[in-house]
Parts: structure tokens; sequence; C-alpha cells
């Protein structure tokens, strides 16, 4: 029998926004250094314009770095006692490049149980638009929250 | 963009191993990733003390920093504008200072909406072969034509 979650979902279709936030080089040089990312678009503004960037762009996943900072409403999930991180997903759209100024918007995409032979788990997961000043896309990401018996 | 030493589409097939790539996350770059992330220091990620709080084995790589480094097999492989989309799970917790191999496998090749599209398995395991992080990865790739 299917299990009946019990949570908040007047969240849903809900848009939690936060931003934006500057992305300057020294940030993304910071970055670099802190996962050894010695990459040259990454690192080197000649070697990424010569490469045809607007400058030295970011890895993928900097815009991970700002996705908590998007005030996310507890959805009082009757489930567990603990919860972990659980999984992460990015979908990289277009480069962040240094002097971006990244706006985030989020909402609650799904809540939804799982069983396998540690038990039932439920996740929950975030879906955080990133968008550029230019209003593009730069990146979806999808964290996930496991929460366990 | 076309980087020197990029690699093609025709150049890949099913089955093709993509690294290993041995990345090890130092105490030094948790701590600085924890700071640029904005979540104060000490805490579980950096702290034996919080991290026992937490009933964790010891302080542990954030799961956004270790998914940073996977993100790497894929850029270094296929460029920086070869990764579409990564997606992971978190298995074990990931230590720090000790050697993280990570590994992709490719599975599928394909043209889609005009883009020639490789996706892969990736996995990010320690040495004795703890299975830290599985995932897959959507890659973008040029054709020499």
């Amino acid at each position: 029998m299917a299990l009946e979650l019990e949570y908040d979902r007047s969240l849903y279709g809900k848009e939690h926004e936060a931003g934006p936030f500057e992305v300057t080089e020294d940030m993304i040089i910071s970055f670099n250094q802190s996962i050894s990312q010695s990459g040259a678009c990454y690192n080197d503004r000649d070697a990424a314009v010569k490469a045809g960037y607007r400058g030295i762009i970011a890895p993928p996943t900097l815009c991970t770095l700002f996705v908590r900072r998007v005030q996310l409403p507890d959805i009082n999930l009757k489930f567990g006692k603990t919860r972990f991180h659980g999984g992460q997903r990015v979908q990289a759209k277009t480069p962040i490049v240094a002097g971006d100024s990244i706006s985030a918007s989020s909402h609650l995409k799904d809540v939804y149980a799982k069983t396998g032979r540690s038990g039932t788990m439920v996740f929950i997961v975030w879906e955080t638009t990133f968008k550029n000043q230019l209003g593009e896309v730069v990146a979806d990401v999808q964290e996930s929250y496991a929460a366990r018996e | 963009m076309i980087n020197d030493g990029q690699i093609y589409f025709e150049d890949v097939e099913l089955g093709d191993e993509i690294g290993p790539l041995e990345k090890v996350a130092s105490d030094e770059g948790v701590i600085d990733f924890c700071t640029l992330w904005g979540n104060p220091v000490p805490n579980r990620f950096t702290s034996e003390e919080e991290a026992a709080k937490a009933n964790l084995p010891g302080p542990i790589v954030p799961g956004v920093m270790s998914m940073s480094l996977m993100a790497q097999l894929i850029t270094d492989w296929a460029g920086p504008d070869g990764l579409k989309d990564l997606d992971v799970v978190f298995r074990q917790p990931v230590p720090h200072n000790k050697p993280l191999i990570i590994t992709g496998t490719i599975n599928d090749t394909r043209q889609e909406d005009g883009e020639n599209i490789v996706q892969c398995d990736v996995l990010m395991t320690g040495t004795a072969g703890e299975r830290y992080i599985i995932g897959t990865a959507v890659v973008s790739l040029p054709s020499r034509s």
C-alpha cells in the first residue's frame, strides 16, 4: 500500500527568491582553488576571452553555492527522525561569467517515498532556477533531502 | 567553444571510459569552500567535534563540493561548455584528505535537437572500493563535420 505522506502541499507553485549575487573574478578563483580546478578558462581572463567568453567563466557547479541563500519554508513533513542531503542535480544552460549578477528562484518540485532494503525514505526535492542580469537561465539545480525513519 | 585537445562526438563509443580523475579534498580546501558557501566554520564539514555531534565518523566533504569535484571529470574531458546535466546521489560520507577516484562510462550516444549527446554513468570511489557518489552526466560534444 502506498504511503500517505503528510506535508504542506500548499507550497507547490510558490516561488522563493533571493539575490542578486555578484559573481566576481575573486569568487571564481577562490572556488577553483578550493576544488583544485586549474583550467585556463576558469582562471585566466586572456585565455577565456581568447576562447570566446566575456571573461573568466565559473565551473558549472558554482551556482550551487547560492542555493541555500534562498530562505525555504519547512514543509512540515510528518515522517522520519533524520534528514540528510540525498542528491543533487545541476542542469547547466549557459556559463556564468565573472561580473555576472545571478538571481535565484526556488520552488518545491516533488515529495515522494521510496522503499528499499534499508526501509522507507521520503525525498523532498527543491528546484532552483538561476538567471543572469540578461535574463538568461544559467542553470537549474535540484536538491534532494532524504528523511529516514 | 572548441578547445585545444577537444574530443569530438565521432571519437567516442559506447562503453568508453572517462578518467580516472584523482582528487583529494584537503582540510584547507573544505574550509575555503565552506567560507565561500556562507557556512560558518567550525561546522560538521570542518570540525571533529561538530561532526561527532552529527553522528558522523569525522568531518566530511560537503555534497556540493563533492559534486564540483565530479564535474571536473567531465569538463576536463569535454571542455568547459560540455557538461549539460549532472545528477548525483550521495551514497556515503566523503572523507577529507583521502584519494577520491572519479570515473565515467559512456552508456549512450545520440543526436537530439541538433546536439551530439553523450550520456555517462559517473562514480566517485575510494581506494578500498567505497562507492561514495553515483550519478549520470549528459554531455554535448562538437562534431568533426
